[in-house]
């Protein structure tokens, strides 16, 4: 099973590393998204103190205010920091998203059909595609952060490797999570359009309803209630916690969560996509 | 049974309430080239299917290489190769990644897995491209890397899907002897036609199916010989005139040896010695809006339409159509 599984996923990363207009877009997204939202929020930069309006120590003073405003709403310096550092998690949602529509790619090109007559287990199948979005993620979230450090990213004082494998295992745990969800839809349907209208439904609700890009405890109470019940809230808490060095009450609660949230997906997603595969 | 590749036992598929295939059965022995003969939608790809464990039967087994394709479908797959009737190669990568891709999924390993990847490119004659993306290979080109991939762990029992399909007549024959090559190295084959001369040509036993149903099954030449004497074609102008035509000839020559086919654009007349009854049967013909006349020698065509009341030919797919279908796939 791991020797088919590492053979199709070498598949997947070529095909990944060969698509260069892709690779490039799929890393110019995410800095977009990051420079629009991050730095066009940045409070911070409203009381500049090169030029400031009243006397420095008024300035002083008043930044200090609006700093701990935002360590209070954010738990970040700046908006720049927050959003970065959820942003990853949504990005993993949507790579995971791609896993989904390249494998209904590789039953309408008929590859999966060499694939299903092939003498190979069918898990190893599905589980190449969620090691395909493991690789893509890690090698993203990588280049992301990096770029983010050169545009003013605040990790967190005396951060560690282990911090950064924290991070990097949450955004694991998201990708392994939602591809088995995606790709196991996938695996029993014929049309990419199904899955790009169910990826519209609940993508951008997934992203809006969690603390990826705005906090929990600035939502009205309806929405809190739905942001509690939603894996990318644990795991942006979770990234930011690493990070950043967010407090966060507990991390290992919201670790235990996305654990399970993973493997049960795993566990769910594995069968389900094999029973897709002896479909007719 | 183990002198028997393929004992399909009763094999029936239906979805919903089509009928699909529908209680075939048949053997074949170790070595043996088989044809299955039949027009469109006659269940040709599904009978592959459910050998080549793609696809469960209804009802029905099979025993491929002596194992069960319902109960034992993983030790089938390692026996087997199959070349699909639809594309099946990965575009986006090179001739040379889908080839040695296939050949790790049947499980050789390294060093090894180049070798037999280089072996088959070789052998279609499509190492120089190797490196080419597949997207960027002519239809022939995409045909034998489809061959290529399904040869590299070299199979004992092939299924070859329509294999000529959309090929020109020089890539067919070059097929054709790829066929051979591999029936001497004592690989069975099972493949699909609706090319008459093409099972002729290279199968040991044809099958003719319709329907779903075998209709008939046996060497080309016994097939042949069912039909005594000759077959007078005649091809009218007007299909509307078919029932005039038929019982002016009824007359001429007795009933039951005059019969309507393909809708009547077709009058089939079967004789003992064309030579003789044409020169009354062209004067009976006088009047009608005649396009031929054809005396044809009996072949699997003939015997298809003895079966089926139907022509093989009119029903077979052109290269034009052929690329339809295919951009339909995508
Ligand atoms: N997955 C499917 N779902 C529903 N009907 C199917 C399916 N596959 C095949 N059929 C139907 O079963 C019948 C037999 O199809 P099959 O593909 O086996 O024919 P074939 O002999 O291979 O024809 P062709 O020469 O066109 O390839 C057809 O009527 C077809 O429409
Ligand atoms: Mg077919």
């Amino acid at each position: 099973m791991l020797y088919e599984t590492l053979v199709l996923l070498r598949r997947e990363v070529v095909k990944w590393v060969n698509r260069r207009p892709v690779l490039v877009i799929s890393i110019v997204t995410p800095l977009f998204w990051i420079l629009l939202f991050g730095k066009s929020f940045n409070l911070l930069r409203l009381i500049s103190l090169e030029a400031p309006p009243f006397p420095a120590p008024l300035a002083e003073a008043f930044q200090r205010y609006v700093s701990s405003l935002l360590v209070e709403l954010f738990g970040t310096l700046d908006y720049f920091t927050y959003v970065t550092s959820g942003i990853l998690v949504v990005f993993a949602l949507f790579q995971s998203m791609f896993s989904g529509v390249s494998v209904v790619f590789d039953k309408r090109l008929g590859y999966l059909t060499r694939l299903l007559v092939a003498p190979i287990p069918r898990g190893s199948i599905f589980l190449a595609k969620v090691g395909g979005t493991l690789f893509r993620v890690t090698v993203l979230s990588a280049v992301l952060l990096l770029i983010a450090d050169m545009a003013g990213f605040r990790f967190k004082e005396g951060i560690s490797i282990i911090d950064l494998l924290g991070a990097w295992i949450v955004v694991l745990l998201v990708a392994s999570g939602f591809t088995s969800i995606f790709s196991s839809i996938a695996f029993h349907i014929n049309n990419q359009e199904v899955l790009f209208a169910l990826a519209n439904l609940v993508n951008l609700p997934l992203m809006f309803t969690s603390s990826a890009i705005f906090p929990v405890e600035q939502m009205p109470e309806w929405l809190r209630s739905i942001a509690v019940l939603n894996p990318l809230t644990y795991a942006a808490d979770l990234t930011r916690y690493f990070l950043v060095g967010k407090e966060i009450g507990d991390p290992i609660t919201g670790l235990a969560v996305l654990l399970v949230f993973a493997s049960a997906s795993l566990l769910a997603g594995y069968h389900v996509s094999v029973k897709g595969m002896e479909k007719d | 049974m183990e002198s028997h590749a393929i004992v399909a036992d009763r094999l029936v598929k239906t979805y919903g309430n089509l009928v699909a295939v529908s209680d075939v059965s048949f053997s074949i022995g170790r070595g043996e080239t088989f044809a299955l003969l039949g027009p469109n939608g006659a269940g040709k790809t599904t009978t592959i299917k459910m050998l080549s464990t793609l696809t469960k039967p209804s009802s029905g087994d099979a025993l491929v290489g002596g194992y069960s394709v319902v109960r034992e479908p993983l030790k089938v797959r390692r026996l087997i190769g199959l070349v699909p009737q639809d594309l099946t190669a990965d575009d986006e990568m090179t001739g040379w990644e889908n080839v040695l891709v296939s050949a790790r999924l049947y499980g050789i390993r390294g060093k090894k897995a180049e070798e037999e990847a280089k072996r088959v490119l070789e052998l279609l004659g499509l190492w120089e491209h190797r490196d080419r993306r597949v997207a960027t290979y002519s239809g022939g080109m995409r045909r034998k890397l489809e061959i290529a991939m399904s040869l590299v762990h070299s199979p004992e029992i092939l299924f070859l899907d329509e294999p000529t399909l959309g090929l020109d007549v020089q890539s067919r024959r070059h097929l054709w002897d790829y066929v051979f090559m591999l029936k001497r190295q004592g690989v069975t084959i099972m493949l699909t036609t609706h090319y008459m001369e093409e099972a002729e040509h290279l199968s040991d036993r044809v099958a003719i199916i319709d329907h779903g149903r075998i209709v008939a099954e046996g060497a080309p030449e016994e097939l042949k010989s069912r039909i005594r004497g000759d077959r007078i074609h005649v091809e009218l102008a007007d299909p509307r005139e078919a029932d005039k035509v038929v019982s002016a000839l009824n007359e001429l020559l007795g009933p039951s040896s005059v019969e309507p086919a393909s809708g009547g654009q077709v009058v089939v007349i079967s004789v003992q010695e064309a030579s003789s009854v044409l020169p009354d049967i062209i004067r009976a013909l006088t009047g009608y809006r005649v396009k031929s006349v054809n005396v044809v020698k009996p072949n699997l065509e003939e015997v298809f339409l003895e079966l089926t009341g139907r022509s093989l030919r009119e029903e077979s797919m052109d290269p034009a159509r052929f690329r339809l279908h295919l951009r339909r796939l995508r």
